[in-house]
């Protein structure tokens, strides 16, 4: 069976498309999945970064592309998982290196190989956008509960529906139980009101994705924290599995008094 | 004369056959169009329908010019003499509503809708403004109004100019444009403005009110205080409308007689 191409877009940037891409295409692996992650954002790439591969590119996708090697060549081996890679893109060239015919193209040469083919979108509504929605067969829009990043995903979800590329499914990512429930923080339903889309993820507000982006590890590799789980049940709603969504309680007084519970 | 009609891919300027004036004194007539209700035009892309008019190169960049110079978009020229057509075509325009399928198209999917979006920037030339689906049949005398039953969001834009009817809500950041009505059977938080082409009769209904930007004909009305989303009270059906030059809001259980 061909593989999926899933494609992590927002409109907004900086509200979690490419921890959310490291974190369910590693949560995918670690189910057994033949996965890769590829990083569509050309000349803003930071996927192999937070992947922790950053010093282990020699080709990219764009040097494929143009014919200096083969996508053998380009994919990076992640040890972590039995089946994982990354396809970087190129730091020095912009986004008019790739059209979105060769989008298509690539991705079809990688359907071949594996289960999962997760793109990272550039933020934005251009032609890097354009490039990353082109091959995909569901769209993961990631939005913050914060009002500008829910009109982005709006406006986002609007041009994903109107190029007939779907389902669209929500990732509501950074969301902070406590100050929804002081009403600091726009709450799941205000959100849904706006966006009426099926949600696949909700993930909390967590301080281990600072440091394992800093360190080059996602998080759901040996995370205990909410946000690891949270990636790894998006994983498992993804592969079909039935998990029912749990909003994240609010920590309680003692639990913020005496540390995390893990 | 000079007819605009709405389709759900945008607006068609139909140039009657019957006239024998110079093509500049046809723009004319148009750029008055134009000028009159710019906020029905700005931002908007057109089709042209010339009927058997024969135009010259020089005619269809006067024309491409006067609509730039209104922030309109003539994306395609309808056309019955095939000199014109080929000159339409060397230029880059559509010579005809439809993208050229590829295919005859099988019987639609019943439950997928058309995407009736005029886009709010629309894509050079030769397709219709991005995102459009193919021109029905049933749409080819033009449509009175507007109707599109799902959610209106952000940087979508309805353009018609008859009425515009919405079944669903209109997300902030959503642009609704109507020569006639305004009627929104869900919540209206986009900007709406009615009357567009200066009937300022023209009213806007509403199940929520909440508009981020509200404009009948030329009366502006900018946004209340915004009691952020008092969503759940949900105030009752409104209808805005001029009274003495101001917009003022109704609610629907005390309208009765609103129209006299």
């Amino acid at each position: 069976m061909a593989g999926e191409v899933i494609t992590v877009t927002s409109g907004k940037g900086g509200v979690g498309k490419t921890t959310t891409t490291a974190n369910v295409g590693s949560a995918l692996a670690l189910l057994g999945k033949k996965v890769v992650v590829f990083d569509g954002d050309i000349g803003l790439r930071n996927l192999d970064i937070v992947m922790g591969l950053e010093n282990r590119i020699v080709y990219d996708v764009v040097d494929y592309v143009e014919g200096r090697c083969r996508l053998r060549q380009a994919l990076i081996r992640d040890k972590r998982a039995p089946e994982l890679y990354l396809l970087p893109t190129a730091q020095t060239r912009d986004k008019r290196a790739i059209n979105p015919d060769q989008m298509i193209q690539v991705c079809d040469e990688l359907r071949r190989e594996f289960d999962y083919i997760i793109i990272d979108s550039p933020a934005g509504i251009e032609q890097g956008f354009h490039n990353a929605l082109a091959p995909a067969d569901r769209v993961l829009v990631v939005t913050n509960p914060e009002v500008s990043s829910v009109r982005d995903a709006d406006r986002v979800i609007g041009l994903v529906e109107s190029q007939q590329k779907g389902p669209v499914q929500l990732i509501i990512n950074r969301l902070i139980a406590a100050r929804v429930k002081r009403q600091e923080m726009l709450s799941t339903q205000d959100i849904m009101d706006v966006l009426s889309t099926e949600i696949i993820g909700i993930v909390p507000e967590d301080e281990a994705i600072l440091s394992s982006s800093n360190r080059g590890t996602p998080v759901v590799f040996n995370g205990k924290g909410p946000a690891a789980m949270a990636y790894r049940d998006i994983a498992r709603r993804l592969i079909g599995e039935d998990v029912p969504l749990s909003p994240p309680q609010p920590t309680s007084w003692w639990q913020r008094l005496f540390g995390k519970t893990e | 004369m000079i007819a605009i009609k709405g389709f759900k891919q945008g607006l068609l300027v139909i140039f009657s056959d019957s006239s024998n004036q110079p093509w500049l004194t046809r723009l004319r007539e148009l750029e008055a169009k134009l000028s009159a209700n710019p906020g029905f035009f700005k931002g908007g892309s057109v089709a042209f329908d010339v009927k058997a008019t024969p135009l010259s190169e020089d005619d269809l960049r006067r024309s491409i010019e006067l609509l730039q110079s209104y922030e309109v978009t003539l994306w395609a020229v309808l056309t019955g003499d095939e000199a014109t057509r080929a000159r339409v075509r060397a230029l880059g325009l559509a010579d005809r509503l439809a993208p050229p399928a590829p295919a005859p198209a099988p019987i639609p999917h019943p439950t997928r809708e058309a995407t009736p979006f005029i886009a709010a920037t629309p894509s050079p030339a030769t397709e219709p403004p991005a995102h459009i689906s193919p021109i029905e049949a049933s749409d080819a005398e033009g449509t009175d109004g507007l109707l599109v039953r799902h959610r209106v969001r952000s940087g979508q834009v309805l353009r018609h100019p008859g009425h515009v009817v919405v079944i669903g809500d209109v997300n902030p950041g959503a642009q609704l444009i109507a020569g006639g009505d305004i009627i929104v059977w869900g919540r209206l938080e986009g900007s709406a403005h009615a009357g567009a082409l200066g009937d300022d009769h023209a009213v806007i209904c509403a199940l929520e009110m909440s508009p981020s930007f509200i404009r009948i004909a030329d009366v502006v009305r900018m946004p209340r205080p915004s009691k952020r989303r008092s969503r759940g009270k949900a105030g009752s059906a409104q209808m805005a409308r001029v009274e003495d030059q101001e917009i003022v809001f109704v609610a629907w259980n005390s309208a009765d007689g609103i129209f006299e």
